[in-house]
């Protein structure tokens, strides 16, 4: 009998619940709140059947551009054959996590602003700019012997012995 | 076990004590059964699910707020029994834990001149009725809603006033037994009667009656002004006078007879209404707090605790040293 190629085809595992942690889902997963432009994460609970992406969207991360009462709508990027797309679904808040991909970029800008706003005051300009990693600085090698290692001449009887 | 009777049982297994699985010499005809293996693959069940204290089933349902009222509060109304006292909230949850708006405690109601009985159907009213009028003068909204001062027992839904609608919460029983005429409807008929919005049905309160599937008003406000306690006192003291002494004793102390409980809680009601605010104690909060549980010992302690011991233990078998030791 074929493979199918149903829904959940080959979801067995990216599906299942972690290692004891089955059972009832802990109550901070509908705490949670989520504002329209927000980033999250797409990862499906397999406890709960209802409002479950497609496995596609397992593990990928978009913007939400709608809010209902138990679900949010996700835009999230997919590709097909030349070009992508942006695909709108709607997911169960148990299948969305809050995506922390731009937490660094919001904290760069919070100390960004913060620096600029000082060297205002102080009157001078500063440059907030991230510089990529340069070449290591040169360095003196420590506590380094040195070792001469020369090559032994060949001994053709011990080497062959046993051998031919 | 196999595997799969291992899982089985993961899934049904009751919340086992942790430390149930020691290291003692084993008897030849015994199968240990919670091998290391078992402890290693154990999924312990939520922590106030081990203690029996909370339903998550019940619990999800009272606190899921719809995505799109983003951060509004949804409040629960909890009613909790225990032996001696009665404790209402009112609780929004967050997920740093459950915040409490306000609270209302049976052991409260000495300061508005309900002494004694103070768990019954009648004390249920007070304290929902307490907790009601204090959550509305928090939020400025009693002046608007009085709610319902004609105390006749019948069902009382909270009309909305003009400005403001009225405070919505509901209500979380834990986990009670909703028969009618529990108590914990008490409380809920004391909270609607206060003023607050609580979405509900007359079929558990005491007076409804199965058969016409309809709640008698009078007995209903029988149950609230006691009236089931003062019949129960006027048949003890007619018919077992010894049993009414043991039984009410501290009612015949405050003076209380069975007659004077309806005004006796008339005047609960009133008192609640005029100023609902918590009584402040005089008692400061001690600078030193009781100790519960022994204080860990240090490494040094410890050692000279060791060899107390130990010479102790020498001395002894010195002593008696026909003794057998084993």
């Amino acid at each position: 009998m074929p493979a199918g190629h149903g829904l959940r085809s080959r979801t067995r595992d990216s599906f299942s619940r972690a290692f004891r942690k089955k059972g009832v889902i802990p109550l901070s997963t509908y705490l949670r709140i989520f504002k329209i432009g927000d980033y999250v994460d797409i990862k499906v609970n397999g406890a709960v059947h209802k409002g479950m992406p497609h496995k596609f969207y397992h593990g990928r991360t978009g913007r939400i551009w709608n809010v209902t009462k138990r679900a949010v709508g996700v835009e999230v990027n997919k590709q097909v054959r030349n070009k992508i797309l942006k695909k709108r679904i709607h997911v169960r808040i148990e299948h969305v996590q809050q995506s922390r991909c731009t937490e660094e970029v919001r904290e760069r800008i919070k100390k960004n602003d913060q620096l600029k706003a000082d060297a205002k005051a102080r009157g001078e300009i500063v440059s907030t700019k991230r510089q990529p990693q340069g070449p290591k600085p040169g360095f003196m090698v420590e506590g380094a012997t040195l070792e001469t290692v020369t090559p032994i001449p060949y001994d053709v009887v011990n080497d062959l012995k046993g051998g031919y | 076990m196999s595997l799969f009777e291992l899982q089985v049982v993961l899934f049904t297994a009751p919340a086992l004590p942790f430390a149930s699985y020691s290291r003692r010499k084993k008897m030849a005809f015994i199968k240990v059964q919670k091998t290391r293996p078992y402890f290693k693959r154990f999924q312990v069940k939520f922590k106030r699910r081990r203690e029996g204290k909370t339903d998550y089933r019940a619990r999800n349902r009272l606190i899921n707020q719809d995505k799109n009222k983003y951060n509004t509060p949804k409040y629960r109304f909890v009613v909790r029994f225990t032996n001696k006292d009665i404790i209402a909230q009112i609780v929004s949850a967050s997920i740093a834990g459950d915040m409490v708006l306000a609270s209302a405690y049976a052991s409260e109601l000495p300061h508005f001149g309900l002494k004694v009985g103070l768990t019954n159907y009648a004390a249920a009213y007070c304290t929902g009725l307490l907790l009601a009028r204090r959550v509305l003068k928090k939020l400025e909204m009693d002046e608007e809603y009085q709610g319902n001062l004609d105390v006749n027992g019948e069902d009382y839904s909270v009309e909305p006033a003009e400005s403001r609608r009225p405070f919505r919460a509901l209500l979380d029983v834990g986990l009670l037994r909703t028969t009618t005429g529990n108590r914990v409807f008490g409380a809920l008929k004391g909270a609607l009667d206060g003023g607050i919005d609580i979405p509900h049905s007359e079929k558990r309160f005491a007076g409804f009656s199965k058969d016409s599937k309809q709640l008698d008003a009078e007995v209903h406000r029988k149950y609230i002004y006691g009236g089931h306690v003062a019949a129960y006192m006027t048949t003890l003291t007619e018919d077992e006078p010894e049993k009414y002494q043991s039984q009410f004793s501290l009612y015949i102390k405050t003076g209380l007879e069975a007659e004077k409980l309806e005004e006796m809680y008339k005047k609960v009601h009133a008192a609640i209404r005029a100023d609902p605010s918590p009584k402040k104690s005089g008692k400061q909060p001690p600078k030193q707090h009781k100790r519960y549980n022994l204080k860990k010992l240090t490494y040094e302690e410890r050692k000279a605790r060791l060899i107390e011991r130990l010479n102790a233990l020498n001395a002894a078998g010195g002593n008696d040293d026909s003794e057998d030791d084993d």
